[in-house]
């Protein structure tokens, strides 16, 4: 009962920001509807009516888009074993799963450096590169032949290579020279872009054959990540696993071993951690390197088992939402996966939103950015909620 | 030892790291020329081939033909000149005026060495650094004022991007040219004042804050585009702000085709960094803003409300910004589009610390950065040449090397970042 | 009277900082503030200077009333802040440091006016002897000058009523002696000075009046003809808690700690500790008495590894440990209990478990091959929280949620609980109630009982008294005593504290 009351006493803040900043979402829904708008002068109620009927529309269509629609599971049930049906009706959640895995993995990666204090917002970059080595490495390795377990412990490790040495430049500069993460972190993030860019138009090995754009070879000519689900339809991958495997492993790392301590403590108070005898530079260093690490496999998973060939729009903003992941999952890799699934859930179901309503689901950035700054207000977010409550009790007393 | 001894020791500490920076640059500057050299004999006869526009842009041309080896001898002994100076002055030379000597000579060997022979036009590509320098100034200005206050500023790129949209639809809606920019300017302000209410009044992580300002901007500008705009096509026809020709002066032969047939913009830039270089330093406001960023108690205790000086800044900073978005969607790239900023204000940013959070210098550094950029544009039309990217890399790279302190530690408002707390 | 508080009571939580404090000072006339640190000088001036409201009381200038809401409104009442900390922009030049606030503006920009500014910035250096360029910049002028820009700063805006917080607190000797002209000559042109320090050398020279505040309250009136170094620091220092602390004699064995000619820098370019020798046997307590900031907090520093030692020795159990990391220094046997509890004494946010670990994560039995042994870790902090009467919830408590007698407490647990050579504990009790203190002192006492060499620092004399079997005195970075404990009467080690006598 007490760890009901703890665990409710947790994602109260982040349930709140995350509920208001839908609703002001819906406000942005109705405002932004010119048939709405206009309706306002002669007929302000039907307005309202309209207006709520659009943003009901909008959110049905990304909970159907995001868990799956009741119809289809129960054409299914009826059906008996029709895989097909099942997968059908399957297939939203599997895919919000799906949706979920790239921001667990930059979600941990972003999560492990807040706890020590540093703040990457390079996953970004960091996740690019992964998938520039996971793309290397399934061309190569997979192009060689060799086995597909052998390949694929390949695509991570490069991935992980490459995102741990794109992080390891903004490390150092913090440790050695006290360089500002966040400005070397965002032009690292723009340069990461732009080689890859290069990188997909100039060297023949990763460019798909015959084409000028920036895009790589097919990579499933290469080698397949298994899926995980009996059926085939279904995409989720062997990444979903790695991922909440890494999560586990993080929280191992932070709370169990002797250096995940000594970075918690230099993220909480340096001096005193310098105090208690720990080596606060390398502490600094060692967590963007786990960080690139993690970020980068995420990106090798992406690119290699979901979307199967690189180009320089791979990473979608995940380095920015893995932002507003880790802080609403207050920074704890249990809370980084719980927040991921809500917010692949918005992804997969944004792209059903967008289809039956018109809806684009770049409004999903902006609840994020609104989410972001909830959680990092609560004293904001506590006046937005109390302040109706508040006012009749004051003229209630006067 | 005593106290005296002991202080002069400390002191030299300092002076013998500013000294080691010097030397570094002094060292940077001798392979500058060195490389100068080696690239004129490496040039040898070959010729650059450059044409500019007499008296308007498609009219007659005029032919400048000159050995490539030429600028590239200047800018060696130019640089020499330097590292010399840099050398014998030490830590208080004044290097980055002195770039500002050299770059236009090395921007037209570069050029020229990039060209490898082939004939160019290159009044557009100087058109195109002017005014792509002229909302990256501004947004640095931006930057510079806020942060001069104490308030860190990664937001503008977001308001960038709110400007560019806020500009597309007024302008559209009102039908007046002068609409864009003042809604551009009024948005920039609101977020300036959101930025400063999160930061000052909930103290809220400054870097989050920005962070913040700059998703949300991007979501709601994408939202808008795809969901209003697209559908009512009308609302982003805005009224171009049209280069305009300053009398007189645009006759000048070649000149007046490349300094003087500009966008109004890029004239409100030179102002505006006149005017602000002047706020700055010059000015009791300044005074007490850079009081307020750089030691805050320093000018609580004799009476400045800080606070509300940062508020201010904060707006102010924000309608800078706002406004440089609006001329994104207003020059003639067809109003707004999505994403259209792609990553200027960050570009700002780096212009602003590569600057040292001096405006004329942020602008200069906005003008390499232009000219960069330009020169990949032209590059790619003539399909010769470097790969684009490595060009358009160039801000990026060049703000690592600065905040990494290898050629002198540029210093930026020692408060910036932290909130005060008044009494 | 030019300037007088007339019962000023200033509460913050859970401190009364100002008790009905009332002080005056006349037109021309030099007051000395005394008072120990935490004794209410502080909130007093930032009371008088517009940054604090009082609770109640007033101020009265010219016998009229006056309410300051911000500093503006207290420099335009001819009061001038010399704060102990100096309020000037580094990067600016004299001229804006002394114009900032009141600038003189020319033009429709409201334009800077430099010259202007110039002018009368000379102008008052020459009139008063202050000799500053004003040109220069402030971060390349030493400190003494620095602190003449700051007198500077008041003067410019007509004050005649000049507040000194500390002023001799980071001066050097001669320094000091060429502020002492300074004010004597500013006061002889009419301006009223108020002298806050807690050197009582200082206010004699200086004073025409002396004010002594202890905790918070005023201790006393008098005057430099009346009183002497050991009255004042008996007004100072006070004798309301009489500490009380059982143990038996001391058998002091061989030495353990050996201090030699060391010298520690401060980090502003100043010696903090000089030439400082001394010995601490195997089963006695040092306590090294002290007005704050007189090198103390970077003894302690270098002692524990946590500032460079400039040269000297410093000798544990016959070995060498200059240059020794804090970790290599705690692992050869030394705890430390620092000085600043929240800031390196413990990590809030962390639990009670983990900050009872803090310097021994790494090693067995709570870690084996990196790894955490949580179980290890509970039990172990389990016993600890019983061991040492930690009122806490749990030990999965985070440690910010406690006490601070509490907190202290396991910081005490964390330091004793393996085997100890050397106690290291600055300030060990200060803000903790009375029932905490005691139970630390009983535990200091009984490390020393087991054989381990205490040094204790402390500014409360009662302290150091009370626990000391022998009292060393710094003043001014140097030790200028070390006494026995029966040699340690309270008027002798205040007057070495003073620096009375040498």
């Amino acid at each position: 009962m007490t760890r009901l009351r703890k665990l409710l006493a947790t994602i109260r803040l982040p349930a709140i920001s995350v509920l208001v900043a839908l609703l002001v979402g819906a406000i942005v829904i109705m405002l932004s509807d010119l048939e709405v708008l206009g309706k306002i002068p002669q007929d302000p109620l039907g307005a309202i009516v309209l207006g709520v009927q659009r943003v009901y529309l909008a959110y049905t269509s990304l909970l159907m888009g995001a868990f799956g629609d009741p119809a289809k599971f129960g054409k299914a049930i009826a059906a008996g074993g029709d895989a097909v049906l099942w997968a059908k009706a399957f297939r939203p959640i599997t895919e919000t799963l799906l949706a979920s895995v790239p921001l667990m993995f930059v979600g941990l990666a972003v999560m492990v450096s807040f706890r020590t204090g540093v703040f990457n917002i390079g996953g970004e970059g960091q996740f690019m590169m992964g998938a520039l080595g996971g793309t290397i490495a399934a061309i190569v390795l997979g192009g060689a032949g060799l086995p597909t377990p052998i390949t694929i412990l390949g695509v991570v490790a490069l991935g992980a290579l490459f995102g741990a040495a794109w992080a390891f430049i903004p490390g150092i500069l913090k440790a050695r020279v006290g360089a500002s993460e966040v400005i070397t972190t965002i032009m690292l993030n723009y340069i990461a872009n732009l080689f890859i860019f290069f990188l997909l138009v100039n060297w023949e090995l990763i460019q798909r054959e015959d084409r000028t754009q920036p895009i790589s070879k097919a990579l499933d000519k290469f080698v397949v990540i298994p899926t995980i689900l009996p059926i085939e339809a279904l995409r989720l991958h062997l990444g979903f696993i790695v991922a909440l495997l890494l999560a586990v492993v993080v929280s191992w790392f932070l709370w169990r071993t002797a250096k995940g301590f000594e970075l918690r403590a230099a993220g909480l108070n340096l001096p005193a951690a310098r105090y208690a005898g720990m080596g606060a530079a390398s502490s600094v260093v060692i967590a963007m390197l786990i960080s690139g690490a993690i970020a980068g496999i995420g990106g090798a998973f992406e690119v290699v088992g979901t979307v199967k060939q690189l180009t320089t729009a791979i990473s979608g903003g995940v380095g920015f939402t893995a932002i507003a992941i880790a802080l609403v999952g207050g920074t704890r890799p249990s809370g980084v996966v719980a927040t991921s699934l809500v917010f692949g859930a918005l992804r997969n179901g944004g792209a059903l939103m967008g289809l039956n309503t018109g809806i684009p689901i770049d409004l999903l950035f902006f609840i994020q950015a609104l989410v972001i700054m909830f959680i990092a207000a609560p004293s904001l977010t506590q006046r937005l909620i109390r302040s109706p409550f508040k006012r009749r009790v004051k003229e209630a007393t006067a | 030892m005593s106290t005296a001894v002991m202080s002069a020791v400390a002191e030299s500490a300092e002076q013998r790291a500013a000294l080691r920076s010097a030397r570094i640059r002094a060292v940077i500057f001798l392979l500058f020329t060195l490389a100068s050299f080696s690239a004129a004999s490496a040039a040898g006869a070959k010729e650059a081939i450059f044409s500019f526009w007499i008296d308007k842009i498609g009219g007659k041309d005029i032919i400048l033909t000159f050995p490539i080896a030429v600028p590239w001898l200047i800018s060696g002994a130019i640089s020499g000149a330097i590292a010399t100076l840099q050398f014998l002055r030490g830590a208080s030379f004044r290097w980055r005026a002195a770039i500002g000597i050299a770059a236009p000579f090395y921007a037209v060997a570069t050029v020229g060495a990039l060209l490898d022979g082939t004939a160019a036009n290159l009044t557009v590509l100087f058109t195109g650094t002017l005014n792509y320098a002229a909302p990256v100034a501004i947004g640095s200005l931006a930057g510079i004022i806020s942060e001069r206050s104490g308030v860190l500023n990664i937001a503008i790129e977001g308001k960038f991007l709110l400007g560019a949209l806020a500009g597309a639809v007024a302008s559209s809606l009102f039908g007046v040219a002068i609409a864009g920019p003042i809604a551009g300017l009024l948005i920039g302000a609101a977020v300036g004042l959101l930025l400063a209410v999160l930061g000052l009044r909930y103290k809220v992580d400054q870097i989050v804050a920005g962070t913040i300002i700059n998703i949300g901007a991007l979501g709601i500008t994408n939202f808008l585009y795809l969901r209003v705009l697209q559908r009512y096509p009308d609302l982003n026809q805005p009224v171009n702000i049209d280069p305009v020709t300053i009398p007189v002066l645009s006759d000048i032969p070649v000149i007046g085709n490349i300094f003087f047939n500009l966008s109004p913009y890029f004239y409100v830039a030179v102002l505006l960094v006149g005017f602000f270089t002047y706020a700055i330093f010059k000015t009791r406001w300044g005074l007490r803003l850079r009081a307020s960023g750089e030691q805050p108690s320093a000018a609580g205790t004799v009476g400045v409300d800080v606070i509300k000086l940062r508020y201010r800044s904060m707006i102010l900073a924000g309608a800078l910004a706002g406004f440089a978005g609006s001329y994104l969607a207003l020059s003639g790239t067809g109003g707004f589009g999505m994403g259209i900023s792609s990553g200027r204000g960050f570009i700002a940013l780096a212009a602003l610390i590569f600057g040292a959070w001096h405006p004329v210098y942020a602008f200069g550094a906005a003008l390499i950065f232009g000219f960069a950029d330009a020169t990949q544009t032209l590059l790619s039309i003539l399909g010769v040449g470097l790969p684009p990217q490595v060009l358009l890399a160039v801000p990026y790279v060049m703000t690592i090397i600065v905040v990494a302190g290898l050629i002198g530690r540029v210093r930026g408002p020692a408060s910036a970042g932290r909130p005060y707390e008044q009494g | 009277m030019r300037l007088e508080l007339r019962e000023i009571t200033k509460q913050f939580p859970g401190v009364l900082a100002n008790d009905r404090v009332s002080i005056a000072v006349d037109k021309g006339e030099v007051l000395g503030l005394l008072g120990e640190n935490g004794a209410g000088k502080t909130t007093l001036m930032n009371i008088l200077s517009g940054l604090y409201r009082p609770d109640s009381g007033a101020i009265l200038i010219d016998g009229t009333e006056r309410v300051f809401r911000d500093p503006a409104e207290a420099i335009a009442a001819g009061i001038g802040m010399v704060h102990q900390h100096f309020m000037l922009v580094p990067v600016f030049d004299v001229i804006e440091s002394v114009a900032l606030g009141a600038e003189p503006t020319t033009g429709p920009l409201g334009t800077f006016d430099r010259a202007t500014a110039r002018k009368q910035i000379i102008e008052l250096s020459e009139r008063y002897g202050l000799a500053v360029d004003p040109d220069a910049k402030i971060e390349n002028l030493p400190v003494g000058v620095r602190q003449r820009v700051e007198i500077l700063k008041a003067l410019y805006r007509k004050s005649d009523i000049l507040v000194l917080d500390e002023p001799s607190a980071v001066l050097t000797p001669q320094e000091t002696e060429e502020l002492f002209e300074i004010i004597r000559g500013l006061a002889k042109a009419g301006t009223s000075v108020i002298f806050i320090t807690h050197k009582l050398n200082e206010v004699l020279a200086v004073a025409d009046r002396i004010t002594v505040l202890r905790r918070g309250a005023v201790a006393g009136n008098t005057t430099p003809s009346k009183a002497d170094a050991s009255s004042l620091a008996e007004m100072m220092v006070g004798r309301e808690v009489q500490l009380t602390v059982s143990r038996g004699a001391s058998k002091p064995g061989k030495p353990i700690l050996q201090v030699q000619a060391m010298n520690v820098l401060d980090g502003r370019g100043g010696v903090a500790v000089h030439e400082a020798s001394f010995e601490v046997h195997a089963g006695e307590i040092l306590a090294v008495a002290g007005v704050q900031g007189n090198g103390q907090t970077e003894l302690v520093e270098a002692l524990t590894g946590l500032r460079p030692i400039d040269s000297g020795s410093l000798i544990l159990d016959g070995n060498h440990l200059e240059g020794g990391s804090p970790r290599h220094i705690a692992d050869a046997g030394v705890a430390h209990i620092p000085e600043d509890r929240s800031r390196d004494g413990m990590i809030k946010g962390m639990t009670v478990a983990e900050n009872y670990v803090l310097n021994a994560y790494h090693r067995p039995p709570f870690s084996t091959g990196g790894r955490l042994d949580l179980k290890a870790i509970a039990a172990r902090a389990t016993q600890a929280v019983k061991d040492f009467d930690v009122r806490t919830p749990s030990i999965d408590t985070d440690i910010a949620s406690l006490s601070g007698g509490n907190q202290q407490k396991v910081i005490v647990a964390r330091e004793f609980g393996r085997d100890v050579r050397l106690v290291v504990a600055a300030q060990p009790t200060r803000g903790l109630d009375v029932g905490s203190i005691e139970y630390i002192h009983h535990r200091i006492v009984e490390q020393r009982d087991a054989g381990a060499a205490v040094l204790i620092v402390s500014t409360e004399l009662d302290e150091v008294l009370a626990l000391g079997d022998r009292v060393a005195v710094m003043y001014e970075g140097r030790i200028v005593g070390i006494l026995d404990a029966k040699d340690a009467t309270r008027e002798r080690v205040g007057l070495l504290m003073g620096g009375a006598v040498a």
